[in-house]
């Protein structure tokens, strides 16, 4: 492999503690994933995929092992270096939406660049441009209530773009939304991934997994399968 | 600027969650709305007390006792009859002291064909035009004549004046005194309305021997002014006039005095110490109404925390660190806080102005609570909105996301 490693996972463990009683959820997790790629993490529920996500997306840390994301280690970093990494270099998209109720589309996805240390110059436009790349140029005033849960859900993906994320993480993009518009969503994540962006989705839905290129198999917190997608066709 | 940003997202906040911001505000606004009454009555009834003070013309050397016992104005009992001239006449004769008024005094209907008013009619001596300094803008003032004959003859005050001939000169006319008909001889001078309210003008002046014969038809008097040579035989001269009044009233070695006396000094000190009551009660007061504010909007807010932790959870996703959201949250709540204290303020302003203008109670509005209202509800804000803002920043990000 020539291209440089987004994602470097070596060894992951976690385990929580709850009333006293520990509990292993990922047993020794290995990952690496090349720029540009497109995998699905699938798995049945209590597999772990959902805590994968967390240490993924540097939402949590993991109990032990390393994790090398665009070149930078994220163990050891704090809340401060943790945020800057999440807005800089991921792009979530989440099952419910978690779009800022009574907040306009527009300023629902200006919202990551609240938080950069820089408000970036154009930002208006880049706010715009995204809003357009998924295909809702026409509704940057609409509230979340006011958009179908198909548009709802391409609203949050031009927010996971605005900040011209390394990796998008989406999970269960398509668990809220009827079979029309999950695949249409999917459809986005497809063009995206072949402009060049490394995209990993986690899904219980095989159907969904099948429009990666990569798919990796989660049971009881480790890694059963990592295969190739024959499948798959650049679209 | 970081900081401002999240000012901004804290007021977009407050806009979307209208119903709790105004929750949040109510109890601020009671808190700050009670505490501005309650400093402008206190204001009102202390500049009263101190009009009240520069009115009665005391002056350093001078002090009243009056009859009854009891304190400053406020007496104990009101048909205490052993005050008489015979004790006026004893403090004449005493050294040191310069002038001596007797009076006597009563509120009355005053008559003029149909025009009618109710004032203090006072029966004086004639000394009290020195006593007082206060003297007739037209006319002539009370003489030894009109004392020494019991002349039915009344000087009147502006305010009494103007009700009952308007514009017209009211000198020579009569007047009715409840029964009695009265001759106008003088018309004081115009002192004009105090501050607080209080009119020196509304009242009535008669010869002593007049109002003890004639209207009031009694012996005993209501207070006695003493005016010394110099203030500083103030102390020795009260000292004497106990002794004397306490001899002539016959009183036992263990009786109170059935007297008391009015001095700058005595209201002076009463002023203070009322005020000094009244700040007490209005620091316990406010802090208490601030107290249950700053606990609604923390527990409003925590709630709110709540409703929101999806917010809290996707800002952090996108980049939010744990001081972003801390400041949104405590910008909230100092926001609330102020906006509260604001609308506390104007009611109380409100209330106070309300209060003055039907008469019910004196208010002075000045600065202080209005500016204790802005430093107390950004100090409320931020104090509890601390705990809420850190537990809303230290959620677990992957766990409000559930």
């Amino acid at each position: 492999m020539t291209a440089p490693k987004v994602i470097d996972i070596e060894s992951i463990y976690k385990t929580y503690k709850n009333e006293g009683l520990e509990t292993e959820v990922l047993k020794g997790i290995s990952i690496s994933v090349d720029e540009g790629d497109y995998i699905s993490i699938i798995g049945p529920s209590g597999a772990g995929k959902s805590t994968l996500m967390t240490i993924l997306g540097c939402l949590g840390q993991a109990t032990s092992g390393t994790y090398r994301l665009d070149g930078e280690e994220v163990g050891q970093l704090n809340d401060r270096q943790l945020s800057r990494i999440r807005n800089e270099k991921i792009g979530f998209v989440f099952q419910a939406f978690h779009l800022l109720p009574g907040v306009s589309a527009f300023d629902n996805v200006m919202m990551p660049l609240v938080y950069c240390n820089k408000t970036p110059k154009g930002a208006d436009e880049r706010v715009e441009r995204a809003l357009d790349r998924v295909g809702l140029g026409h509704r940057m005033g609409h509230t979340p209530g006011q958009l179908s849960g198909g548009e709802q859900q391409r609203v949050t993906i031009a927010r996971s773009l605005i900040n011209d994320p390394k990796i998008i993480l989406a999970d269960e993009p398509t668990g809220n939304l009827d079979s029309k518009n999950g695949a249409e969503i999917m459809t986005t994540f497809d063009q995206l991934n072949s402009e060049g962006r490394t995209i990993i989705v986690i899904t219980h839905d095989t159907v969904v997994a099948e429009h990666a290129r990569r798919i990796l198999t989660l049971r009881d917190g480790q890694i059963v399968s990592d295969r190739v997608n024959e499948t798959f066709q650049k679209s | 600027m970081r900081l401002f940003r999240n000012l901004e997202q804290a007021l977009r906040g407050l806009r979307l969650n209208k119903a709790n911001t105004f929750l949040m505000t109510l109890g601020i606004m009671i808190g700050i709305a009670s505490l501005t009454v309650i400093v402008s009555i206190g204001e009102g009834t202390k500049s009263k007390v101190l009009n009240r003070i520069t009115n009665m013309g005391f002056g350093p050397e001078s002090f009243s006792v009056m009859s009854g016992a009891g304190r400053l104005f406020f007496g104990r009992s009101r048909n205490t009859t052993s005050m008489t001239l015979q004790d006026a006449d004893d403090i004449r004769a005493m050294p040191n002291v310069a002038i001596v008024v007797p009076r006597q005094r009563k509120r009355m209907r005053i008559i003029n064909k149909k025009e009618f008013t109710t004032t203090r009619v006072y029966g004086v001596s004639p000394e009290w035009e020195l006593a007082r300094g206060w003297g007739v803008v037209d006319g002539v003032f009370l003489g030894d004549m009109e004392m020494d004959r019991k002349r039915k003859v009344i000087v009147l005050g502006a305010t009494p004046a103007h009700k009952l001939f308007g514009e017209k000169d009211p000198i020579g006319k009569k007047i009715r005194v409840g029964q009695v008909f009265f001759e106008v001889i003088g018309l004081l001078e115009k002192k004009g309305l105090t501050e607080s309210g209080y009119d020196p003008d509304d009242r009535a002046l008669i010869p002593l021997t007049t109002s003890m014969s004639r209207l009031f038809r009694q012996t005993h008097l209501h207070s006695i002014k003493v005016v010394t040579t110099h203030p500083e035989w103030v102390k020795e001269t009260m000292a004497g006039v106990t002794q004397i009044l306490r001899q002539n009233h016959g009183l036992s070695a263990l009786a109170d005095d059935d007297f008391r006396y009015v001095t700058p000094e005595g209201i002076m000190q009463w002023v203070t110490e009322s005020e000094q009551a009244l700040n007490r009660m209005l620091f316990l007061i406010s802090t208490v109404s601030l107290l249950v504010g700053g606990i609604v909007i923390m527990n409003i807010l925590l709630v709110s925390i709540q409703e929101r932790i999806h917010e809290i959870g996707v800002r952090r996703c996108f980049g939010a660190r744990r001081s972003d959201i801390t400041q949104q949250f405590l910008f909230e709540s100092i926001f609330v806080s102020l906006l509260g204290g604001a609308m506390g303020a104007i009611l109380g302003w409100t209330l106070s102005t309300a209060l003055k203008h039907f008469d019910l109670l004196p208010t002075k509005i000045t600065w202080d609570p209005f500016i204790l209202a802005f430093v107390f509800s950004m100090i409320v804000g931020l104090v509890f909105g601390t705990h809420p803002a850190r537990k809303a920043a230290w959620l677990n990000p992957d766990e409000t996301l559930r």
